[in-house]
């Protein structure tokens, strides 16, 4: 394996191993995201078909609102570990450090989803599986772009003191394009995609993760320097 | 000889304070180095411009031939820095700990060449507890056998001492005659006087920033 993957690895197989041995961080997760869906379903009450409609909006809220806890929480075992800014002692490229951890939090966001998709389905009582090759690759798309942001603006607001308020102020904005496209293409697909809106949505979700991805990677070494 | 840091006018500044203004130091490969002064001398702050953490703010730093900011990654594969507030994971085990520092470092040490570099600092028995149950003394024993996990050049110890028992103390003693018998040039900055000159060639000693004298 060469050098830059191998650092990501190893990266990716300390946090997991850390995530694994306290489940802290992802049980309150899934406690947050199952309280958001249940809020939702209540909020909109017995109307089964407007829920129906609503539901691929409401999961992504769902995913955002969940997601961004688990991003602050990214940077977290460095600092307790001793500081972030330690991992650059190690030689190499420090884009594995971006790397290790943007794959980090696809792991987590995709164990959530695996959580979510189906108590969407339940509580919402929409059917998933008929769509479940193209929705597939709608949470695909959707987590990774909300990943390759997240994962940068944790990076760039770990030694802020308000960083648990500017974190989701930076994010939201920039992840309106990546919200939109999900949003768009999960109910064009669960409604069938009659107007062939789906392919559009997919494609701008696609063309915002690669752009987003390319430009993160570039500019990370500089974000973390002091 | 050839120097491994050899420092002109290096200043740094933090916002509106100054902790290095125009520091000149020569470190010898081979040499120990102990870096003495008051708190916020500026001792931490020099050796995270050597160990490429920081930039100089203004002044020309050479580390093992290179000349910051250039050349860092290489010089980040021939030297290492033991910082005062330790660095280890909680939920991993000791070895772990180690093995995450080995794959970072693209170091090619197996799990009994790992063990080894725990039982050399007296922490064999603690290999696979997590470091949340460890006392801060075997968390500096951890960092010690970390450093000893690959070939170094420069190696730059912050407060090494600290936290540490007798037989703790003793273990720093003999890495840092190791490293120095190897040809590695040691910096150490400590408020141990004592400890930090025992090995020391050169001591020098910082006042507000500045190199106030330089001991043979």
């Amino acid at each position: 394996m060469s050098e830059l993957p191998r650092r990501a690895a190893a990266i990716l197989w300390k946090d997991i191993l850390s995530e694994t041995r306290t489940r802290q961080g992802f049980t309150a997760m899934l406690s947050f995201a199952a309280l958001v869906l249940f809020m939702f379903s209540f909020a909109i009450g017995v109307d089964n078909d407007l829920l129906a409609r609503l539901a691929g909006g409401l999961l992504w809220v769902a995913i955002v609102f969940t997601g961004t806890l688990s991003l602050g929480r990214t940077f977290q075992n460095e600092e307790l570990a001793g500081g972030t800014h330690l991992l650059r002692l190690y030689p190499g490229d420090v884009r594995a450090i971006y790397l290790g951890k943007l794959a980090g939090n696809l792991v987590v966001l995709a164990a959530l989803e695996i959580v979510l998709f189906p108590a969407a389905a339940i509580l919402y009582g929409v059917d998933f599986a008929a769509q479940a090759g193209p929705l597939l690759l709608v949470a695909a798309l959707g987590t990774f772009g909300f990943s390759v942001i997240g994962t940068f603006f944790s990076a760039l607001t770990v030694h802020l003191r308000a960083r648990e308020l500017l974190l989701p102020l930076l994010l939201f904005p920039a992840l309106v394009p990546v919200v939109l496209g999900s949003v768009g293409a999960t109910e064009a697909f669960l409604a069938g995609d009659p107007l062939g809106r789906a392919g559009g949505w997919l494609r701008l979700l696609a063309s915002y993760d690669v752009i987003l991805f390319v430009v993160c990677l570039w500019i990370f070494p500089v974000v973390l320097e002091e | 000889m050839s120097l491994a840091v050899a420092a002109e006018g290096v200043t740094r500044r933090f916002g509106r304070r100054w902790a290095l203004r125009g520091v000149d130091l020569a470190v010898p490969r081979g040499a120990v180095v102990a870096l003495l002064g008051a708190n916020g001398t500026g001792k931490t702050t020099l050796l995270r411009l050597v160990s490429t953490l920081l930039r100089p703010t203004a002044g020309r730093l050479e580390v093992l031939g290179h000349t910051l900011p250039a050349g860092g990654d290489e010089i980040r594969a021939r030297a290492a820095f033991m910082t005062a507030g330790g660095y280890a994971y909680e939920e991993l085990t000791g070895v772990e700990n180690l093995r995450f520092a080995a794959r970072m470092s693209g170091t090619a040490a197996v799990d009994a060449d790992l063990r080894d570099a725990l039982a050399a600092v007296d922490l064999g028995g603690a290999a696979d507890v997590p470091v949340r149950a460890w006392s801060t003394g075997m968390r500096r024993r951890l960092e010690l056998a970390r450093l000893g996990l690959r070939p170094l050049e420069l190696v730059l110890l912050d407060e090494p001492f600290v936290s540490l028992d007798e037989d703790g103390v003793g273990l720093v003693h003999e890495a840092v005659r190791g490293w120095r018998e190897a040809g590695a040039a040691v910096v150490i900055a400590s408020h141990r006087v004592e400890d930090a000159t025992r090995h020391a060639d050169d001591v020098v000693r910082l006042a507000g920033g500045r190199v106030a004298d330089v001991t043979p």
